[in-house]
């Protein structure tokens, strides 16, 4: 782990005195999360590292470690061997390699340390092979044998253990809905503005991310001002609001099928009709595409992103834009989950073209767009957080021949990465969300004041 | 029966055995299961397959950024196929003749990539420590057999040699890298089912 912090460190020291019941549970765990489709990968790939080229990873550094296919088959060896028929017996002929302990360091570095789980690989491998996918099913693999790395995981246990994965009590939370509730009354003008909590019966259970509460307070207004705005029936949960989900990073179905099961109760107890998930990638490709699987069941209500809300919103004539309240020129992130990886991709640029004078596309974009590097659970952890602002380059030259002064992304993760490769390469922009963005340009409507308020 | 006829029946019992193995191999991995989705579908599983099979193949960066190799790779197996083909006409035998007129082109231009991509492997650092033994090894074996179909269009005396070296070919086809033949269309299927139903490829996204 050439970037890991060069003292000992006791996820080191657990790396070391690994186990032959660790090797064993790990290779249990893989073996369950293997059906046909990783079988047939590790038959499929020909290691023509042609995937190189599609991770931010290499295109910064380089490294023969950093190539999907190197990566992968770090994965696809170990199965070969310890799954495949004629894998054992072939051996290195073939690729095939025995799970140990130099293994588990070689997975722990470029799986957890070299991976945002982007996906891009997976778009752009010649065989179609889900790359990511993989990738996780072995962090997966590791976290049975209590691998992850402790920051990460320390993230995940916060979440199911304090309810969310900052650590926010309670009371904490109603008090900032409660500013936040005047802050919606002074800028609409409306005293019978309302932020429900735990209202039954409303139609939407509106989830955020954590860091909203914590760190960007505004952004829960202006998700308030556009259902304020639209006339929406909403809540918020007192207790289940969290929609990240950082089990996805770990690997952990079983953590990760916890923390959405929730999101599901949520719902369920107070009635709604829709689950709609706040602006984070990964907390979308969750809820809205791994939770069913987690949870071996089919939701029968709807999962939506809020960009997919506020579209609606629009295209109903619910909510006015005027653009020309947002006149800096502005570009477009699209957040690996939620776009390459969750099918959200024109949503927020419907909203941003009605809502900003000029929107300027970076290249590439859309499915095609590269990582900032902030996912996978880089952020949080910091042993690969020079790593992970080197593989930030990309995304920083992108913005910067964009020549828009605002970034937006309808991620938080992304949101945090693009603060501190704002700062790191000197972009000069302001990062926002794209219902800030449309917030701002709302021509609220005129509303006789509700006279039970 | 002589003994070229014997070889040919050989090969033609080794072309057998190595289909009868890619399908075992198939039926193995099938058991392992199929992935059960739950969550509902914002796109259709048909567009992905449409896009994996179709614009897909060659809307990606690893085309668009190594569009000789692409255009190589395709040669190459166009090649593969060619030969395996001229080589059961032989085998079988059909009549007429194969037109060796219009093998030869293919062949030849097969075997020169097929030795060029093989040259790429060994002489890229990345991807040569990428690579496996059974990489370095299928690609010469295949382009052997390419070089040999070749000359034996030239040559019919080669017969016995291409017999042999295809019988060979054969019974190695299950064993290493070459069965990603039959893998290649199995993974790209999942791909496409998996991101059809999301809605995720490119050109399928919803519109709003």
């Amino acid at each position: 782990m050439a970037n890991a912090t060069a003292a000992r460190d006791p996820y080191g020291d657990k790396l070391d005195s690994l186990t032959d019941a660790d090797i064993a549970r790990i290779l249990a765990e893989l073996r369950r999360r293997l059906k046909a489709p990783e079988i047939a990968a590790a038959h499929t790939c020909i290691r023509c590292g042609l995937c190189a080229d599609a991770c931010h990873y290499y295109l910064t550094n380089g490294d023969l470690e950093d190539i999907p296919a190197y990566k992968l088959n770090l994965v696809l060896g170990v199965i070969k061997y310890h799954f495949t028929p004629g894998g054992r017996r072939a051996g290195g002929w073939v690729g095939a390699r025995r799970l140990d302990k130099a293994m588990v360091r070689d997975w722990v570095d470029a799986l957890f340390g070299r991976c945002s789980g982007c996906g891009r690989c997976t778009m752009n491998c010649t065989s179609g092979i889900e790359i990511h996918g993989l990738i996780r099913a072995a962090r997966g693999a590791l976290a049975a044998a209590g691998l992850v790395p402790p920051e990460l995981q320390s993230t995940v246990m916060t979440a199911v253990e304090q309810g969310n994965n900052m650590g926010i009590p309670r009371d904490e939370w109603l008090e900032t809905v409660d500013w936040i509730q005047d802050e919606l009354r002074a800028e609409t003008g409306d005293p019978g503005a309302r932020i429900p909590v735990d209202e039954k019966g409303a139609r939407l259970l509106y989830t955020v991310n954590p860091r909203e509460p914590k760190f960007f307070p505004l952004s829960l207004l202006a998700a308030a001002k556009m259902f304020y705005a639209a006339g929406e029936s909403w809540t918020f949960s007192s207790d289940r609001y969290d929609v990240t989900n950082y089990g996805l990073y770990s690997g952990d179905d079983a953590h990760a099928g916890l923390l959405s099961d929730r999101l599901v109760r949520a719902r369920e107890d107070l009635g709604a009709e829709v689950l709609v998930l706040g602006e984070c990638g990964h907390g979308f490709a969750s809820n809205r595409w791994e939770a069913p699987q987690w949870l071996n069941k089919r939701f029968g209500f709807p999962v939506k992103s809020v960009l997919e809300v506020a579209a609606g919103y629009l295209r109903e004539g619910r909510i006015l834009l005027d653009p020309s309240k947002n006149k800096k020129p502005l570009t477009l992130h699209d957040p690996c989950n939620l776009v390459r990886l969750g099918g959200v991709v024109e949503e927020q640029r419907y909203l941003l073209k009605n809502a900003v004078e000029d929107f300027r596309e970076m290249s590439p974009n859309r499915q095609k767009n590269y990582c900032c590097g902030g996912g996978g659970g880089q952020l949080a952890m910091t042993r690969f957080a020079k790593r992970r602002l080197s593989a930030g380059r990309l995304k920083a030259d992108q913005i910067r021949k964009t020549g828009a002064k605002i970034v937006v992304a309808p991620c938080h993760n992304c949101i945090d990465q693009l603060i501190e490769l704002n700062k790191e390469y000197k972009l000069g922009t302001e990062v926002k969300t794209v219902i800030e963005i449309v917030a701002d340009a709302i021509v609220l409507p005129r509303r006789s004041p509700d006279p039970g308020s | 029966m002589t003994f070229l006829g014997a070889l040919r029946v050989v090969t033609l019992a080794a072309a057998g055995f190595c289909l009868a193995a890619l399908m075992a191999l198939v039926f193995r991995t099938s058991a392992f299961g199929r992935r059960k989705y739950f969550s509902e579908p914002r796109g259709y599983a048909g567009h992905g397959l449409v896009y994996a099979f179709g614009k897909g193949m060659l809307d990606k960066e690893s085309v668009s950024r190594h569009r000789l190799t692409m255009l190589g790779g395709a040669l190459y197996h166009l090649a593969i196929f060619a030969g395996l083909g001229y080589v059961l006409w032989l085998a079988l035998p059909v009549r007429p003749a194969p037109p060796v007129w219009a093998f030869r082109p293919v062949l030849l231009v097969g075997a020169v990539v097929g030795l060029s991509l093989l040259t790429k492997r060994v002489a890229k650092p990345h991807l040569r420590r990428l690579s496996c033994p059974d990489d370095f090894f299928a690609n010469l074996f295949v382009d052997v057999f390419i070089v040999l179909a070749f000359l034996h269009t030239y040559v019919p005396a080669l017969e016995t040699a291409l017999m042999a070296v295809t019988i060979l070919l054969f019974l190695y086809i299950p064993l290493g890298k070459i069965r990603h033949c039959f893998f290649f269309f199995f993974s790209r299927i999942v791909f496409a089912l998996h991101f059809g139903r999301r809605g995720a490829l490119p050109g399928s996204a919803l519109k709003v």
